[in-house]
């Protein structure tokens, strides 16, 4: 018999003890594949202008991908390896050389790694269709996604993999030699000792955590620590004062916590609590690495695919306050005004808006290019009145000389503050701001920043500025097609400005963003869970023998699911906690910095997050419960 | 008097028509109330089957076992659970100790599963604690004490809820014989001043000689049965040994 049959012979006799570890395999290269094949289809490059952009975004978001999936093959290597220790001892005891162990070994992962290429790469092929066509409709375009095959994608997954399964079957080879004979035997048999949780450690992971949240919540632009510190250095402290900090939390204080719950006597000796609380305290130290690991990656992923989401969900809030009507234009001639009522459709309004361009000294306004000059566009309040009825927005009440500024882009920290200044003309009509809005009812792209003064003083600066004319249109349900048709017909010092077109521009760069985050999430996801899943089960494998004397003792099965379940649910969602928690300070720093409030995407997407997580622990204790009810069934 | 155990007629088949195999067939017998059973017989006599039996974990093909007149293999789903935590009590071979509780939690683990006062619990484990020597081992983890300490521990677990019947599964099995010696004198201890009853499966002979009756079980039927009457232990060991000689089993396979 050759070594090459022998481990030919080993994977087809034990395909369900392999089959997790294929299964992780083939999902990492479908996800691999899927992502390749996308970056290198012409549908997605040729649709979109900004396509050097997201080439860039597309290849940065692989080598993520590659470092990642290399990482998560790993863990699953060495948690199918720990399982075949015994029998890598057998084989030794039994008389066959460690060389060729280590080749039998070698072998069969490479094996293992080209079967599951092939499958991999197929079924990636038929999963890029599908993420294909979820790209090109975040996007906003109305394509159908072609179904071809990307032979450099195949080309670069296969290089990629193969390196990785190199390095992981080099592993295997080495195992032999790595561990004595009576290791391999007890692999699974040390004894840990039951850690005695400390205090002031405890304290230490909290205060770090504090202080990491802390640096997080100031300000970017107006705090002394970042300017002092540096952004970078900051940056860097916030990620490890975090994460030092989660791992001494895990570390600590959950021993902590739940050395407290065994003092209490009278709670504990009930049923199997002491089983459960016993068990978790155990093994939550020795896992705190793990912990962490799962805490961080959850709050990696909830926070870019948070922040993205949000992104996107704003978009079209960001293009409403920007562009309040559907179309804008400044009217310069009779003749194109014609040619564009012509396509029209039928319009919700069409109004024709009197408005005056006006220079004002600003010098209150402590302009930055020190001139103090700055031009308006000025309405009165009657124009503004009525717009806004039509836009459902406030209606606005004016005091005498006074104005209310209209400033989309308005930001504390940037712009000024218009409050109580006051601003003149060159014939010393002199305005103050009463109010400043961040809505407008004329389209930014058309208007710019836009003052509201009284009918008075309107009338008083007609005389002496240039008067435009602007036409502001609303349209149900616009397309870019015809936003497009009536671009053409404006000339450009018509300063066009189109909801729908911005919108699409929008959804362009975001849709990318979201797909990529997403999917990244869902990458992310869907290997936190099956490292929690890996561990538990490698835990079920150990801890079977002490099932099945509780079985004997006289155990229900139902209690014993029922220690189950909450000593998993714990090992989930302690890390979710943390997680989810770090995510919430993060997207809030995040949300700060942008002025947006994205509570309800965050949201959403949290609750996404935590259901399938949620998913894949009814799958644990499931299968824990599968693995403890039949070991109970043949061993009596 | 009324037995505590009643075995009637028992016989188990494994597998199916033609490749049925006999485990035990015909077995019969009767434990009363405070006696110290031995099970002996050669590898694959039937002596874990046997076992399992009475333990409730696998049924008989034909004939019944009562407890106190309770058809035992008749009770389903909870009654069988509360009638294994109500009545038996267990020690294996290789401890089974939970590494993640210290020595006195292990002990007090059947009781906590029954619902008992931490009060009571309390009581009930210093005394039993004391019966095996493990008083001052209480604080410590399975992993710090020794193999024989460990099998130590196990009795005691399998005793604290004072079951009405206590089945031991080679207990000796793994021990060194000073160790052994210790926790079949504890054992014999409480059969002589609690009467515990005690079911002690085992082919050592040695470990059967501290027992007041002995069941012979050879190619799955009932071979002999001995009791100890007056004699003392060695004597009994000595005629232990005669009978295992007569009736063909090894003397000792533990290797």
């Amino acid at each position: 018999m050759t070594l090459f049959s022998l481990a030919r012979k080993n994977i087809a006799r034990n395909l369900s003890q392999y089959f997790l570890y294929i299964a992780s395999m083939v999902f990492s290269i479908i996800i691999y594949f899927t992502f390749v094949t996308l970056k290198y289809s012409d549908t997605v490059a040729e649709r979109t202008a900004s396509s050097q952009k997201l080439d860039s975004l597309m290849s940065g978001a692989a080598v993520i991908l590659i470092f990642f999936v290399a990482i998560f093959i790993a863990y699953s290597n060495s948690f199918f390896m720990k399982k075949r220790k015994k029998e890598v001892a057998l084989y030794a005891l039994l008389g066959v050389r460690n060389r060729q162990i280590g080749f039998m070994l070698f072998f069969e992962n490479l094996l293992l790694g080209l079967v599951s290429l092939v499958v991999g790469i197929l079924l990636g092929f038929l999963c890029s269709k599908g993420f294909m066509t979820i790209l090109i409709y975040l996007m906003g375009y109305d394509v159908i996604s072609p179904f071809t095959f990307s032979g450099t994608a195949a080309l670069n997954t296969s290089t990629v993999f193969l390196i990785i399964f190199l390095v992981t079957s080099f592993q295997g080879y080495r195992l032999i030699y790595q561990f004595k004979l009576i290791d391999l035997f007890h692999a699974s048999k040390k004894g840990e000792a039951v850690p005695k949780p400390s205090k002031g450690v405890a304290i230490l992971g909290i205060m770090l955590i504090v202080i990491g949240y802390w640096l997080a919540m100031q300000d970017l632009f107006t705090s002394k620590v970042w300017e002092k510190v540096g952004f970078l250095m900051t940056a860097l402290i916030i990620l490890t004062t975090v994460i030092v900090g989660t791992f001494l939390l895990f570390h600590s204080v959950t021993g902590f916590v739940l050395a407290l719950i065994k003092k209490n006597e009278k709670w504990l000796w009930k049923g199997l609590h002491l089983m459960t609380i016993s068990q978790l305290l155990y093994r939550i130290r020795g896992n705190a690495r793990t912990l962490t690991v799962i805490a961080v990656l959850s709050a990696t992923t909830v926070t870019a695919g948070g922040a993205v989401y949000g992104l996107y969900y704003n978009t079209n809030d960001q293009v409403l306050t920007a562009d309040p009507n559907t179309f804008m234009y400044r009217q310069t001639d009779a003749k194109y005004d014609k040619k564009v009522s012509a396509i029209l459709p039928e319009t919700k309004y069409d109004e024709a808006i009197e408005a005056l361009s006006v220079t004002f000294n600003a010098k209150e306004l402590n302009d930055l290019d020190g001139s103090g000059k700055r031009i308006y566009t000025v309405i009165d309040e009657k124009t503004y009145n009525k717009l806004a009825a039509i836009q459902n927005k406030e209606v606005l009440r004016l005091k005498e000389d006074h104005a209310v500024i209209l400033d989309v882009g308005y930001d504390e920290r940037f712009s000024p503050d218009y409050k109580g200044k006051t601003i003149t003309t060159k014939n010393n009509t002199a305005l103050t701001f009463q109010d400043v809005k961040t809505q407008t009812v004329l389209n930014a792209g058309t208007a710019g920043i836009t003052v509201v003064v009284s009918n008075h003083t309107f009338e008083a600066l007609q005389k002496d500025w240039e008067s435009l004319t602007f036409r502001v249109i609303g349209v149900d349900k616009a397309s870019v097609d015809l936003s497009g048709e009536m671009a053409k017909e404006i000339p450009e010092k018509g300063l066009f400005s189109s909801a729908p077109q911005d919108f699409q521009l929008a959804l362009e760069s975001v849709g990318s963003l979201l797909f990529i985050g997403s999917f990244l999430g869902l990458v992310f996801l869907a290997a936190t869970g099956s490292i929690i899943y890996f561990k538990v089960l490698t835990e079920a494998e150990e801890d079977k023998s002490q099932y099945n004397m509780l079985h004997k003792m006289g155990v229900s099965s139902k209690e014993m699911r029922k220690s189950i379940a909450s000593q998993v649910v714990v090992i989930f969602f302690v890390p979710l906690a943390a997680g989810l928690c770090h995510s919430v300070v993060a997207l809030k720093a995040f949300s700060g910095l942008l002025m947006m409030d994205l509570a309800k995407p965050v949201l959403i997407w949290m609750v996404a997050y935590t259901v399938i997580y949620g998913l894949y622990y009814i799958l644990t204790v499931a299968s824990y419960n599968c693995i403890i009810t039949q070991n109970n069934k043949t061993e009596g | 008097m009324k037995p505590l155990l009643k075995v009637e007629n028992i016989k188990k088949i494994y597998g199916k028509s033609s490749a049925a195999y006999t485990a035990l067939e015909n077995i019969s017998f009767e434990i009363h109330e405070g006696e110290f059973v031995g099970i002996m017989g050669p590898s694959g006599a039937g002596k874990s089957t046997l076992l399992n039996m009475l333990a409730t974990i696998d049924s008989p093909t034909e004939g019944k076992i009562y407890m106190r007149d309770v058809s035992i293999h008749d009770m389903r789903g909870v009654d069988l659970t509360d009638f294994r935590r109500n009545n038996l009590g267990f020690i294996f071979q290789d401890y089974n100790l939970l590494d993640s509780l210290t020595v006195k939690e292990n002990i007090l683990l059947p009781m906590a599963i029954a619902k008992i006062p931490a009060k009571q619990i309390n009581i009930s484990v210093m005394r039993i604690a004391k019966v095996f020597g493990i008083e001052d081992l209480l604080a410590k983890y399975p992993y710090q004490i020794s193999g024989g300490q460990k099998q130590r521990t196990a009795a005691a677990r399998a005793l604290v809820t004072e079951p009405a019947l206590i089945l031991a599964d080679e207990p000796t099995g793994a021990l060194d014989s000073k160790s052994a010696t210790d926790l079949l004198e504890s054992l014999s201890e409480l059969n002589e001043n609690n009467h515990s009853t005690i079911m002690l499966v085992t082919h050592d002979a040695y470990a059967a000689s501290f027992c007041n009756r002995i069941i012979f079980i050879k190619d799955g039927t009932l071979s002999k049965e001995i009791h100890r009457g007056d004699l003392t232990r060695k004597a009994f060991f000595q005629e232990i040994m005669d009978v295992l000689a007569t009736i063909g089993g090894e003397v000792d396979d533990v290797i």
